[in-house]
């Protein structure tokens, strides 16, 4: 933010007149030689424009255009050959993909739309270049400056905090105990069959729920140890790519259906064999939790064996983005306000990451620091690039297990950011992550008929 | 005899603490323009009316008080590069007064341990004057949770360690007021009311390991299976020490530009794999198992032979916040 200031000049006299900074990542066969025949064509359009050359749009990191808001742009132009026209096939087309999904991201975080613009323009059409770049001097003259990236609008903007002698508050969840009668049957049937699978040598280690949290049951003596109940929340599927879990052997692991999803997203990515891991589903009946409301797999689809019961049925798909709609619901300012607000809360834990199935990275993008892709800091900027960075690389890969929400000691519902992309993928390009596992990656593909009306 | 106060006067003092600029922290409710954050958990946070106040209802807030005397990030100094020359910044002096206000005794009790470690070799001038700036004032527990057990590491729930002044729960909303150093006696003068009552116990959690057994096992225990055993469950993340009175690790770096930037302080925490990493590529702790001994090491053996001071409250924040239920307490009682 200090680097915003300093760019508008807080030292001197205000500027008589707003010159808008436009930032223009361009590809470097289409669009800039489109520029650079503006230039030698003599054509003349405003000199706000910055450009930035990059090989081709489907090098454009998102986070470019983000990091361009954050030093000081007032408007973005991404832009590239037309499809058909990439110098590598199908960069335009995996770019093309991925804006409309990011798109939707920025929208539910607050950006404002407007100022972010795609274009077409070939090494020919030094005419729409200038076109493009006058009109959106314009339209950025006439919005003004940047001013409410990660703004907050005080404490005015939200309803008054409730006392708590009228709304009690609830404690953070107390340890783990205590069992649910109606699963009892199930949790016999578990440890049974966990205490087979181990005998007869089929396992090595049952990763399941214990008291406490997760357990790694090796002999079957130890079966005991294992419960089935409202409070087994974890999608243990987390386990599978650890290095110490890996060195134990081959393993059944327990899942509920809404975990089990993660198994067909990781193996997908190829990132797990699926017939060297036995699978035990448990029917569910639910375990409390927001996602439970709208959720459709009581019953795993794919586990080895299924144990207990389940009398709930999918409800209808309506609800499934009912979360989202308060937050969509606040204009754009407001929801910028609420995430910058949120955000200040995260301290940079990283909780989120290691829950998640699908964060399997050797070394997470956060974690370099030669160059720092995003900074650590928790700041305003550090803390919308990593929930930025995190929510987009689940794009079209996030099964909604919610772990990360569940697991974010400041509390934060980060699992809106997840539902907006969720929401994004199914209703664009009809993907739901996990549900088939003969689909194609949506990220990975790209298809001729993805829409376009966003671009110019 | 003992000294009290009202709640409705002690709303009204917390009122003028913030209407003389001071900065007023104390747990609260966090609210949104669509909802409450998850659960309606507290967070000690900055108080913009009285009325945030939340003086019950929860065990402990989700986050701990340090971090409002050890930020979780933190400017050291600005720099901006000019020609051949580099030009340093200074940063902004701390001024505005603040009063941490109805803190757990177990977050308290965390700072007379943490000054130790900001004054050992290097006095660090940031922490320093924060904490000469901040008057705490306490709100002795009246109820726990299983992850509480400030009574296992010499702590009650209401220790006066660390505070300036403390308020015990008398009921129909009255408060004893201790007062326990000058600057405490400070900010309630003349506001206190002589009455015959006094808080009775409150009710600790009892007693869940012995500390000085702790202390002989980690050392005679460095390569026990009971590590791996007890934490192969940890992913790795920092919520324990993020949400922890008593860490204090932290990181430097730098961020700018090529012609500005600033070099700042971030937390740390032992359970990240980069925390140990070296530029060989080696990990001398390689494994989460390594990574939660180091925690429970540096809390029981390391700090106390360094510093006399176990460096652990018992607040049990580690236990409530760790997504798969491990904490200092649920390691330490299965020894």
């Amino acid at each position: 933010m200090s680097e915003r200031a300093e760019n508008r000049g807080s030292t001197g006299v205000p500027p008589v007149q707003f010159e808008p900074k436009i930032v223009a990542f361009v590809c470097n066969w289409c669009t800039y030689l489109g520029a650079d025949l503006a230039g030698t064509t003599r054509l003349e359009y405003p000199p706000n424009v910055r450009i930035v050359r990059l090989p081709c749009t489907g090098r454009i990191d998102f986070n470019l255009i983000v990091k361009a808001f954050e030093i000081g742009a007032d408007s973005v132009l991404v832009s590239g050959c037309h499809p058909g026209d990439c110098h590598y096939t199908s960069g335009n087309y995996h770019a093309r993909r991925r804006w409309i999904l990011f798109r939707e991201l920025l929208q539910a975080l607050g950006f404002e739309m407007e100022r972010i613009h795609f274009t077409w323009i070939s090494a020919a059409e030094g005419h729409k270049w200038q076109e493009v770049v006058k009109e959106i001097t314009e339209k950025t003259r006439q919005m003004g400056p940047y001013k409410e990236l990660y703004r907050r609008n005080g404490e005015a903007a939200s309803p008054a905090s409730p006392r708590p002698s009228t709304t009690p508050a609830v404690s953070p969840e107390p340890l783990r105990s205590g069992t649910s009668e109606p699963s009892a049957a199930a949790e016999q049937e578990l440890r049974d069959t966990c205490r087979r699978l181990l005998a007869e040598d089929k396992v090595k280690v049952v990763i399941g729920y214990g008291k406490r949290g997760p357990v790694f049951i090796t002999k079957p003596e130890d079966v005991e140890k294992l419960v089935w109940n409202d409070e087994c929340l974890a999608n243990l599927t987390v386990y599978l790519k650890r290095k110490e879990i890996k060195a134990l052997g081959r393993p059944a692991i327990v899942v509920k259906g809404c975990d089990e999803r993660a198994l067909v997203v990781l193996e997908e990515e190829s990132q797990l064999e699926r017939k060297e891991i036995h699978v035990i589903g448990m029917a569910c009946q639910g375990m409390g939790e927001p996602k439970c409301e709208a959720c459709e797999v009581h019953l795993p689809r794919f586990a080895d064996e299924v144990i207990g019961a389940t009398d709930k049925h999918a409800p209808g798909t309506a609800d499934r983005w009912k979360a989202l709609e308060s937050l969509m619901a606040l204009t754009t300012p407001q929801r910028m306000s609420y995430w910058a607000t949120e955000f200040e809360r995260c301290v940079k834990c990283y909780a989120c990451r290691q829950v998640c199935p699908m964060c399997y990275c050797e070394r997470c993008l956060v974690d370099k620091n030669r160059p720092t892709v995003i900074e650590p800091s928790a700041t305003d900027k550090g803390n919308f690039g990593w929930h930025i960075l995190r929510a987009f690389h689940l794009a079209g890969r996030c099964i909604g297990c919610d772990e990360c929400t569940r697991a974010c000691p400041a509390g934060i519902d980060l699992r809106l950011l997840n539902l907006t992309l969720a929401k994004a993928a199914e209703e664009q390009f009809a993907y739901r992550a996990g549900v088939d596992p003969k689909a194609e990656p949506l990220i990975g593909a790209y298809s001729l008929q993805d829409k376009e009306n966003f671009i110019r | 005899m003992s000294a009290t106060i009202s709640e409705t006067a002690l709303r009204e003092l917390v009122a003028g603490w913030i209407a003389q600029g001071k900065r007023v922290v104390g747990p609260r409710v966090i609210a949104s323009p669509i909802g409450p954050a998850r659960d309606g958990r507290v967070f000690y946070a900055p108080l913009q009316s009285s009325d945030q106040l939340a003086l019950e209802g929860f065990i402990h807030p989700a986050n701990a008080m340090k971090e409002f005397l050890f930020p979780k990030h933190e400017e050291l100094y600005g720099y901006r590069i000019t020609g051949k020359g580099i030009e340093l910044k200074e940063v902004e002096s701390l001024r505005a007064e603040q009063v941490l206000i109805a803190g757990r005794p177990c977050d308290a009790a965390a700072l007379p341990i943490l000054d130790k470690v900001f004054n050992w070799d290097y006095k660090d001038e940031l922490y320093n004057t924060r904490r000469q700036l901040t008057t705490i004032i306490t709100l002795a527990c009246t109820e726990h949770d299983d992850a509480c057990f400030c009574t296992s590491v010499g702590l009650a729930p209401d220790a006066e360690r660390g505070s300036d002044a403390m308020l015990l729960r008398l009921g129909d909303g009255e408060y004893e007021v201790r007062c326990l150093t000058e600057k405490g006696k400070a900010l309630f003068d003349g506001k206190l009311k002589a009455s015959e009552r006094g808080a009775s116990l409150p009710s600790a959690p009892e007693k869940r390991f012995d500390a000085e057994k702790v202390r002989a096992f980690v050392k005679e225990n460095f390569d026990s299976p009971f590590w791996p055993a007890q934490t192969l469950a940890c992913l790795g993340c920092g919520a324990c020490a993020y949400t922890c009175p008593t860490c204090h690790c932290f990181d430097i770096v730098d961020e700018g530009n090529i012609e500005r930037g600033v070099r700042a302080r971030n937390w740390d925490s032992c359970q990240f794999r980069m925390f140990t990493l070296h530029a060989s590529g080696h990990n001398p702790r390689p494994n989460q198992p390594a990574r939660q001994r180091q925690r429970i090491d540096h809390k029981f053996r390391i700090y106390p032979e360094k510093f006399g001071e176990i460096l652990c409250t018992g607040c049990g924040n580690c236990t409530r916040n760790c997504p798969e239920g491990i904490g200092v307490l649920s390691v330490l009682s299965a020894l």
